[in-house]
Order: structure tokens, then C-alpha cells, then sequence
């Protein structure tokens, strides 16, 4: 017979693959995701039509879409859990630790899709001349791996909440701002034509809040 | 402890720095009596930091022993945290209107000084929306330590993204002291001055909270 408790990095290729078939069941936070997107990018290209955007204010633009589409999708990953009442047969299967990494690495997954849907149309909508993709690919990977890092810790805290989403917004944005104020600081580095900086210090700090994280969660995750 | 006899002494000595500010400190040149703001400012900002530091201190103290005091402590603090800090962000505000001509313009200190704003409200705002009291105490430590780690990180960030016009801490990057000596000495009153009322108030609300719980056990 199988251990209840099965090894790490089983538990956490299991708990990515469980979160992963029920959002291919279901589509809930990715539609809504792709849909808020769209909404927010067209509602500001609707009302400027045909202004060229600085580069300052297109990378502002850009991360405000991404941080505010994360807060409105990510919270779920642990309220799904509680509301379907699995949030115990999750802590019985595995560690906090593997729990945390699993749910981390879908946030990641869902973010980095939904760039994969932001990013054509936000070149599209303003007219965005990136010369430097690679650059600018790896910036983006960095920033929504620090999101996903907190919103992943601040989704476990919120299902203890009342109001779980706005307090979700109102808790996760100071302590991304180190990492929202670098990318933003080095996408109009990109957009300008400029090579980018800062990619070292959103490495640094992604590493940080991860260990972090994994330090923390077992505070909320066991009672 | 005796608190009305230590609060009797805090005010006299309250009244005192405030007469040494208006007698003593002479005009600074380019700020003139402007510069007697700064000995409000300075301390407020320098409590509204210390708050800080004390809140994620007993937070972790909290995650280790599980005592409810801790918990107690780092979030009072936060609350005269946030108080200060608005302090020192209006007086802040007003320094600067009268000497760089606007209220706000995103200077470094003061991206800072909002940014804690924004974590203690945050803080403040987490903890309400928890019933159990133990439960609380937890997300409210793992997330005083979780803002407190951001800290270094915006240390270093904000002064490469925006363009200063704040003055030169009292202690510049050279480690040397430039000011007069009796303005020193006036602005260290001031700071003890003002760090006193915080441990004041902090000491006086726990000992209020603990007793108040004894004497319902009893």
C-alpha cells in the first residue's frame, strides 16, 4: 500500500496536475483572467484611439494590467479548496512545503499564459516597438514569477478572511511594489530601446520571497 | 509601573524641547525658522521606522512562544506606527511645499514613507477581517515578517528610480555630522522625546490589555 504521505516532489507534480485538470474542466480563472485583460486594455485603448503611448506610461500600463488581473485570478487557488471542502484531504496528503511549491508553480503557469494573451494585444492596441524580446521575455517571466510567489502566500492568508478579495489586493500590493516599481522601471528601459537593468535584483528578490514563502506557510497551513 | 507619574514627566519635558525648538535653534540659512519643522519631522519619521522594526521583532517573538502579548504589541505598535507616519507625512508634505514648492512629488523619502503607510495599513486592515483570536495573532506575525522582508529590497530600489531633493540625513553617507551643536542637541531631545512617548504608550496599553484580562480570569 501506498504511504499517505508520498514523496516531495511527487506530491507537488500531483497537486500542479490536480489544479491543472480541474482548470481544464472548469476554464474558471482563466476566462475570467483573459476577459479582465481584455476589458481593461481596450477600455484604455478605446477611449486614447490612435494616441502613441510614452514609453513610461506603456509600461505602467502594462504592469497595472498584469498586477491587477493576478488579484483578480490567483486568490482562488486556496479558496476553491475550502469551498469545495478539500482543504483537509490537502493538508492530510502532503507537506505545506510541497502544498505551497504545487500551488505556486499553477499560479505561475496561469500568469504566464495570460501573457502569453496580453502581450500580442497590448503591441497591437498601442503600437509597441520592442526591439529587444529577449529582454523584455525575461523580464516578464521574473515579474510574474514574483507575483505568483506572493499572491500564492496571500491567497492561504486570505481564506481565513471576510471580504477574501478586496483584502487579497489590499495585502499583496505593498509587498510587491519593490518588484512592480523594478519591472515597470526596466520594461521602459526595453520599450525605449535601452538595454534593460534591474533583471538581477527581481531575481534576487523573487528568491527571497520564495524562501519566504516556504519559511512561512507552515505558519498557516497547520493550525 | 507608575503611568501618570511617567506621563507627568513626559509632558514637562515636552514643554521643554518645545522651548528649546523656539528659543534656541537658530535660523538655518536657505530654510530660515522653516528648519524648526524638521525637529517635528524628523522624530515622528524616525518612530514611525522604529514601530516598524518593533512590530516585526515581537511578531516573531509571537510565531515562536504562541503569547498572546506579543501579538498584542505588534499590533499596537503598527497602530502608533501608522499614526506617526501620517505625522511625519503631513509635516513632511507641508516642509516641502514651503521650501521645493509642492506637497507631493514622488521624492525617494517620500515613495519611503508612503510605502510604510501602505504596509501598516494593510497590516491594519488584515486584521480585522479575522475572527479567532490565535489564528489572527499568526497571519497578522507571518505578514508583519513578510513586509518586513521587502524592506531592504526597497532600500535599494526607490533611490535608483527617483531624483532626491530631501536634505542629507543628520548622519550623511561620509558618517559625518554636520550641524550645529546646540540644533544637535536640541534634535536628540527631540528624538528620545519622541521615542519615549511611543514606548509610553505602547507599555501603557499593554499593562491596560493584561490587566484587564487578569481580573476577568479572576
Amino acid at each position: 500500500m501506498q504511504t499517505l504521505k508520498s514523496n516531495f516532489s511527487t506530491s507537488i507534480w500531483a497537486i500542479f496536475r490536480k489544479d491543472l485538470l480541474c482548470e481544464f474542466r472548469s476554464s474558471y480563472s482563466i476566462a475570467t483572467l483573459i476577459m479582465f485583460a481584455l476589458t481593461a486594455l481596450s477600455s484604455v485603448s478605446m477611449t486614447n484611439p490612435g494616441v502613441a503611448l510614452s514609453p513610461d506610461f506603456a509600461a505602467s500600463l502594462l504592469w497595472v494590467v498584469l498586477f491587477f488581473c493576478a488579484m483578480a485570478g490567483l486568490s482562488r487557488v486556496f479558496v476553491n479548496e475550502q469551498e469545495s471542502g478539500t482543504l483537509i484531504g490537502l493538508r492530510m496528503y502532503a507537506s505545506g512545503q510541497a502544498v505551497f511549491i504545487g500551488k505556486f508553480l499553477f499560479n505561475l503557469l496561469l500568469l504566464l499564459f495570460l501573457s502569453c494573451f496580453v502581450i500580442p494585444l497590448f503591441v497591437l492596441f498601442f503600437n509597441i516597438d520592442i526591439n529587444d524580446w529577449l529582454a523584455f521575455i525575461k523580464i516578464l517571466i521574473l515579474g510574474c514569477t514574483g507575483i505568483a510567489a506572493v499572491s500564492t502566500l496571500m491567497a492561504a492568508i486570505v481564506i481565513y478572511t471576510h471580504g477574501k478579495q478586496a483584502i487579497f489586493t489590499v495585502i499583496t500590493f505593498p509587498i510587491l511594489l519593490p518588484q512592480f516599481l523594478c519591472a515597470v522601471n526596466s520594461t521602459v528601459k526595453v520599450f525605449s530601446g535601452l538595454a534593460p537593468e534591474g533583471l538581477l535584483f527581481m531575481f534576487g528578490y523573487n528568491l527571497a520571497v520564495l524562501a519566504a514563502g516556504l519559511l512561512l506557510f507552515d505558519y498557516i497551513w497547520h493550525d | 509601573m507608575n503611568f501618570k507619574l511617567i506621563g507627568l514627566i513626559l509632558i514637562t519635558f515636552t514643554i521643554f524641547v518645545v522651548y528649546a525648538i523656539f528659543a534656541f535653534v537658530p535660523p538655518v540659512e536657505g530654510l530660515g525658522y522653516l528648519v524648526r519643522i524638521a525637529f517635528f519631522h524628523i522624530p515622528v519619521a524616525w518612530v514611525s521606522v522604529l514601530a516598524f522594526l518593533v512590530s516585526a521583532i515581537t511578531a516573531a517573538q509571537y510565531l515562536k512562544t504562541r503569547n498572546l502579548k506579543y501579538d498584542h504589541l505588534s499590533a499596537y505598535s503598527a497602530k502608533l506606527g501608522l499614526i506617526f507616519c501620517l505625522l511625519a507625512v503631513v509635516s513632511g508634505a507641508i516642509f516641502a511645499k514651503l521650501t521645493w514648492g509642492a506637497y507631493w512629488n514622488w521624492d525617494p523619502r517620500q515613495t519611503t514613507i508612503f510605502i510604510l503607510c501602505l504596509i501598516y495599513g494593510a497590516y491594519l486592515s488584515l486584521r480585522p477581517t479575522i475572527e479567532d483570536e490565535d489564528r489572527r495573532a499568526t497571519i497578522a506575525a507571518v505578514y508583519a515578517l513578510m513586509s518586513f522582508l521587502t524592506v531592504p529590497f526597497l532600500v535599494f530600489v526607490i533611490p535608483r528610480m527617483y531624483f532626491s531633493l530631501h536634505p542629507e540625513p543628520v548622519l550623511n553617507s561620509a558618517g559625518r555630522l554636520d550641524m550645529d551643536t546646540v540644533m544637535l542637541y536640541v534634535l536628540l531631545a527631540a528624538v528620545s522625546l519622541c521615542s519615549s512617548i511611543y514606548c509610553y504608550l505602547l507599555a501603557h496599553s499593554v499593562s491596560k490589555k493584561f490587566t484587564c484580562t487578569k481580573e476577568m480570569k479572576t
